[in-house]
């Protein structure tokens, strides 16, 4: 009963509103890359970047009742999992060698 | 299917190798994968196979690619076993070759937007690895962060621009959005249009095409000499066939818009990339300044987009992977092991030092430069010919002016070859690095005596 | 069968191949024998088709190796062939080119580029096999310019001489205005007919009408290519030059076989010539002016290899005149007869020239008969042979062109008769130089006269037994006997034949020519017998006052000095204005401004690359903005 209704709260909001908000969330990500200098922070903006691209999934899914939409989360889900792992151990990597997690200091590869 | 599960089988038989220590067996044991993926690709020709509910599609042009891809990889393994063997993580290394030959698999054959995602990041968290696989090197550190991060980053788009195309038509299936497009070509909406330029920017992310190529010389002059060399022609071959395939199966429908923005990419990456290695003093960074140009002239063919342009793309990425691996073969064994890459000065007297060395590289630079009778001159001129088919007569003016400025850096280590005097002792080269000289020298001669002779598979 | 085909010119691709990338490692010897074994390999396979082909109704076997170039509507692909005509000249390239082979492995042995000799040898034994077995003009213009390349390296084999590297260039130069004949040519076939393969280019052609003016176009071009490639006036002031090469290549590439490809050529595409009279006419009379004006200046030259080389000139133009009078079949056979006798005269010289410790000048020898015998015989039965005194070889095949100028066309027979009457003279005032009489050369040299090793006296040998009995190939028809060229060759110019007046002129006749021919030449020998051995005269020597005309014939008519002065000289001039001026005022300065500009640009665009990821990142997002912004317009 109860699940009825947030199905029903849900389709009352327009997709529209859906797809705004993931987008919204997804400049937020692109401006947080942008702007922050903290390669940790970074990558939570990337995965911010990809949870934006779920939401969206998602909506599009539920509005077409078609679930291909969320499997397809799963599998970013699950890929962005592993980009994490490996991103943090490249990170750990590079704090051993220089012991900074500053995005500027990576620039000696230039011109 | 039977290739998937062999590379996939190989990477993990190879992480396991390491538990049961038979590591020595991994080289021939690759080797022979290979092969038999080559043989698979024969063996599955003409049969047209649908795996996974459609989602990939083992059609013939597919089949080509594998076992291009397959070739190349051989060719770079047997140059690159010194590289692999005497560093440590040996049998990482091949289990993360395989992973990432596994994505590109996944790249040439896919029919589903899933596919495609997945194809590319296999492909890619492989690779991140590899990029810093000299863990104590700052230099490869850097090229992994900066692979990485932009990777992801361009992953972002890419999957938003995949998002919205199934918003729109309601489907991953390449089949269904062209559908769409066929039905609907007059009246395409804003959203599916973005979309279509989300995903360009994701794919011309891949191929390092301009103005989203800045990853490319540094990540290529960063990473290890040899695993720059399998980035710089098995990604970038995954990369354009990807590209070829969607466009060619959905977006070929709707021209117009997208063509615009990718000429636009095409000259930019062709320009940016020859005119910025023209300056270069380091030989590896203007070898990546070079794949990011020769990314443009791939990307003329995808703009023409007529029957010529899978084989054009097919001859030009298999003879262009020839020669760039033999030029990275070269350097790795010039550059004394070096990372960070080594200057024009270091090819000096080669002539002298190994003329079998000094023949490859010079065989090698006038094949890029597209001097005949080379073959890569005819990859040129097929793409070319694409492209004029198409009526695409601007670019391909563009694209010759181009492609005379590249004979200038080009010329440049065929010079110090054979001009300029060292007193360095000459190379002793082991059997397989000759082999390998011999075999891609033949193969560039050969292919340029019958470029039919392949082009015909991909008709 | 056809498998055969592909073996004959892959052959020595492979001995060159094998010789080439050998380099010093290989053996003197080992390399020697490699390099002519593969020529007689092909010889062998040669022969097989040659009986293949003679036994068997079959007009061509013919292999396609693979589709070469397909681009749009224009196709060529590699195919050989074999058909009576290819097998004629594929037996003459490797019969008497294993010989030459063979003659070599005497020749260079002390010499230290020996393997590179070889690899090149085959190389161009190579070319020259493309060259008549291609099934299109494409392939045989690979071939016309390999061997044209393969001349190049070997005429300058001896690099370290300035004045042989400028013998080389003016070869390679010279032809190259030729090959521009031939390319024009090409265009000009396919654009007329829409391909170049010669089956369905000369199956078009049968439907033109006589002297349509793109055939004469056509033809003309493409016997401008045979002009420079066969040394033909007014282009043949290379071949004379070409002399600079080790002797073997003189006999292979400058008499035997490469210098007749233009005689191929216009053979090949007989029914384009045919069907323009006026381009044979203009054929003809180039090859008769040729024939007699070399002839003449072989009167006076002194240098042994020089005399041949104008000979061979000279008997080339022989070829061309047959050519002309659409005898195509009487052409072929004299470049049968002409490859024995001219490479064993070659080869003899050769031997005197090794005999005489590099001495060329025949003023300096005289008396070598007793101190060379095999060498003396043989060039005996050449000098007979190119005489045209019966039955040796060059007796049948020249009767048979004087034949048919005769009920072409009686100036062509006269000065036809006239130059065969000049040619007896030299060739005997040669032998007799330097054969009789007695030596003239230094006493060092007299020490070490001896006859050439095995090596070189077999091939000798064997040549001059062809020379005796090659022209029975021929036989006139005057003798109720079968001319078993013509009708082994017929299939070839069947075409022609059909369209050609026949020129046929009574047996009577033909008895009379030859009777009055053979009188005339052996009174010429008796002449020149009595001036140099009974008299005793000797050639003038260098500088020596003369009267005009003997002077005018002694400098070669002036030909290289009016070339010089009227072509080479201007062209310098205007070359030198154009080079001070344009090239380093305007040409240079641009040049170097737009490299400098792509320089000074590369080094601003790479700053673009700044190695910071937050730019890189910035100018992406940038981009996918501008793009949005530029699609939603």
């Amino acid at each position: 009963m109860e699940q009825q209704i947030v199905a029903q709260t849900l389709y009352g909001i327009p997709l529209n509103a859906y797809i705004l908000l993931s987008a919204v969330l997804f400049s937020i990500g692109v401006l947080g890359v942008l702007y922050r200098r903290n390669i940790i922070i970074i990558l939570m903006c990337i995965e911010l970047m990809l949870n934006a691209v779920n939401l969206l999934m998602a909506a599009f899914g539920a509005f077409r009742g078609d679930s291909n939409g969320q499997i397809f989360v799963f599998f970013i889900m699950a890929v962005a999992a592993a980009e994490v792992a490996v991103g943090l151990a490249i990170l750990v990597m590079i704090y051993r060698n220089t012991k900074n997690t500053d995005i500027d200091n990576m620039s000696k590869l230039k011109w | 299917m039977k290739s998937l599960l062999l590379l996939s089988g190989l990477g993990v038989g190879a992480m396991v190798a390491e538990l049961i220590n038979i590591k020595r067996f991994l080289f021939p044991l690759v080797c022979l994968g290979l092969i038999a993926t080559i043989g698979v690709s024969i063996y599955d020709w003409n049969t047209d196979i649908h795996l996974f509910n459609n989602m990939l599609r083992l059609d013939n042009f597919a089949l080509l690619f594998t076992a291009s891809l397959s070739l190349i990889t051989l060719l770079w393994l047997i140059g690159a076993k010194k590289y692999i063997e005497t560093e440590t993580s040996i049998s990482d290394k091949y289990a993360l070759t395989m992973f990432t030959l596994l994505g590109a698999f996944i790249m040439v054959s896919y029919n589903n937007f899933t596919m495609l995602f997945i194809g590319i990041e296999i492909l890619s968290i492989s690779l991140y690895v590899l990029a810093g696989s000299k863990k104590n090197d700052l230099f490869s550190n850097e090229a992994a962060l900066k692979y990485f991060l932009m990777g992801s980053f361009a992953t972002g788009f890419l999957l938003f621009g995949i998002a919205l195309i199934y918003g729109v038509t309601g489907s991953f299936h390449i089949d269904v959005v062209g559908e769409y497009c066929r039905a609907n070509a007059g009246n395409i909406p804003t959203m599916f249009v973005a979309a279509i330029v989300l995903i360009i920017v994701g794919l011309a992310f891949k191929v390092s095409a301009a103005p989203f190529h800045f990853w490319a010389p540094d990540v290529y002059t960063g990473s290890p000499t040899m695993v720059a060399s399998f980035m710089i022609t098995v990604v970038k071959t995954a990369a354009i066939v990807a590209f070829l395939r969607l466009f060619f199966a959905a977006f070929g429908y709707i021209p117009g818009t997208w063509q615009a923005i990718i000429s636009v990419i095409t000259v930019l990456t062709m320009y940016i990339g020859n005119v910025t290695a023209v300056f270069q003093q380091n030989v590896k960074r203007m070898l990546a300044y070079s794949g990011v140009a020769h990314a443009g002239y791939l990307l003329i063919a995808l703009v023409a987009l007529t029957n010529l342009s899978g084989g054009a793309i097919f001859y030009y990425t298999l003879v262009y992977s020839i020669a760039t691996l033999m030029a990275f073969h070269i350097l790795y064994i010039v550059s004394d092991n070096k990372n960070e890459g080594v200057g024009f000065e270091a090819f000096n007297g080669l002539a002298k030092r190994n003329p079998l060395m000094a023949l490859g590289i010079t065989v090698s630079m006038l094949s890029l430069a597209g001097i005949p009778p080379l073959a890569g001159f005819f990859g040129k001129y097929y793409v070319f010919t694409a492209a004029l088919e198409a009526g695409r007569y601007k670019l391909v003016i563009l694209a010759v002016i181009a492609s005379l400025i590249s004979v200038y850096y080009y010329f440049k280590i065929i010079i110090a070859a054979y001009y300029h005097k060292s007193n360095k002792a000459p190379i002793e080269l082991s059997p397989a690095h000759r082999f390998l000289y011999i075999a891609s020298i033949f193969l560039l001669l050969f292919l340029a005596l019958a470029p039919d002779f392949l082009i015909r598979w991909a008709k | 069968m056809t498998k055969l085909v592909a073996l004959v010119p892959i052959l020595p691709l492979l001995g060159f191949v094998i010789v080439g990338l050998g380099g010093k490692k290989l053996s003197k010897s080992l390399s020697g024998w490699i390099a002519s074994g593969v020529v007689l390999i092909s010889f062998v396979v040669s022969l097989i088709l040659f009986f293949h082909l003679n036994q068997n109704s079959e007009q061509e076997v013919s292999i396609k190796l693979f589709d070469w170039i397909a681009a749009g509507r224009f196709s060529a692909d590699l195919t050989l062939m074999v058909d009576p005509l290819t097998s004629i000249f594929l037996l003459v390239i490797t019969g008497v080119g294993f010989l030459i082979h063979l003659y070599s492995i005497g020749y260079m042995h002390d010499d230290e580029g020996h393997n590179k000799f070889f690899s090149y040898l085959n190389l161009f034994v190579f070319f020259m096999l493309l060259l008549v077995m291609g099934s299109n003009f494409l392939v045989m213009y690979v071939g016309w310019e390999g061997v044209g390349l393969c001349s190049y390296l070997l005429i300058g084999f001896w690099h370290k001489n300035n004045s042989y590297n400028n013998a080389a260039k003016k070869a390679f130069i010279v032809n190259r205005i030729g090959d521009l004949g031939f390319l024009l040519g090409m265009f000009l076939i396919y654009v007329t007919f829409g391909s170049l393969n010669y089956s369905e280019v000369f199956s078009q052609a049968k439907f033109y009408v006589s002297d349509e003016p793109v055939l004469i176009a056509i033809t003309l071009l493409l016997f401008v290519g045979a002009v420079g490639k066969s040394a033909q006036l007014p282009l043949y002031t290379w071949l004379p030059d070409a002399m600079a090469g080790p002797t073997p290549v003189s006999a292979l590439i400058h008499a035997a076989t490469m210098v007749t490809a233009g005689i191929y050529m216009v053979a090949r595409s007989n029914i384009l010539y045919t069907l323009a009279p006026t381009s044979l006419h203009i054929v003809a009379l180039i090859g008769v002016i040729t024939a007699v004006f070399a002839a003449t200046i072989g009167l006076l030259q002194n240098d042994i290899k020089k005399v041949l080389a104008y000979s061979t000139v000279s008997q080339l133009g022989y070829m061309f005149l047959a050519l002309g009078m659409g005898a195509y079949t009487t052409a072929v056979f004299h470049v049968v007869t002409h490859a024995f006798f001219k490479a064993l005269l070659f080869l003899g010289a050769g031997s005197v020239i090794h005999a005489m410790g590099g001495e060329q000048d025949i003023r300096k020898m005289g008396g070598l008969k007793s101190h060379l015998p095999t060498t003396y015989l043989t060039f005996l039965i050449g000098t007979i042979a190119i005489s045209g005194i019966p039955p040796f070889a060059g007796f049948f095949s020249k009767d048979e062109i004087l034949a048919h100028a005769f009920a072409h066309n009686k100036i062509f027979w006269l000065l036809g008769l006239g130059g065969s009457v000049l040619t007896a003279f030299y060739m005997f005032r040669l032998l007799y130089l330097t054969f009789f009489g007695s030596f003239r050369g230094t006493h060092h040299q007299q020490q070490h006269l001896h006859e050439s090793p095995k090596s070189i006296t077999i091939p000798l040998i064997v040549l001059a037994a062809l020379s005796v009995v090659g022209g029975f190939i021929g036989l006139p028809e005057a003798f109720h006997t079968k001319h078993l060229l013509k009708s082994f060759l017929s299939p070839v110019f069947a075409d022609s034949d059909l369209r050609m007046l026949p020129a046929e002129i009574t047996h009577a006749t033909e008895y009379a020519l030859m009777a009055l021919a053979i009188i005339i030449v052996i009174v010429v020998v008796l002449l020149a017998r009595n001036k140099y051995v009974v008299k005793g005269e000797l050639p003038l020597q260098d500088g020596a006052p003369m009267t005009a005309l003997p002077k005018l014939i002694a400098h070669k008519y002036y030909v290289d000095e009016i070339y010089d002065s009227f072509i080479v000289k201007p062209l310098h001039w205007i070359g030198t204005i154009f080079y001070r001026f344009m090239d380093i005022q305007v040409i240079d300065a641009l040049v170097n401004f737009v490299g400098k500009a792509t320089v000074w640009s590369s080094d601003r665009v790479r700053l673009i690359q700044t190695g910071k990821i937050g730019y890189y990142v910035f100018v992406m997002v940038l981009s996918v903005a501008l793009l949005l912004l530029y699609i939603s317009y």
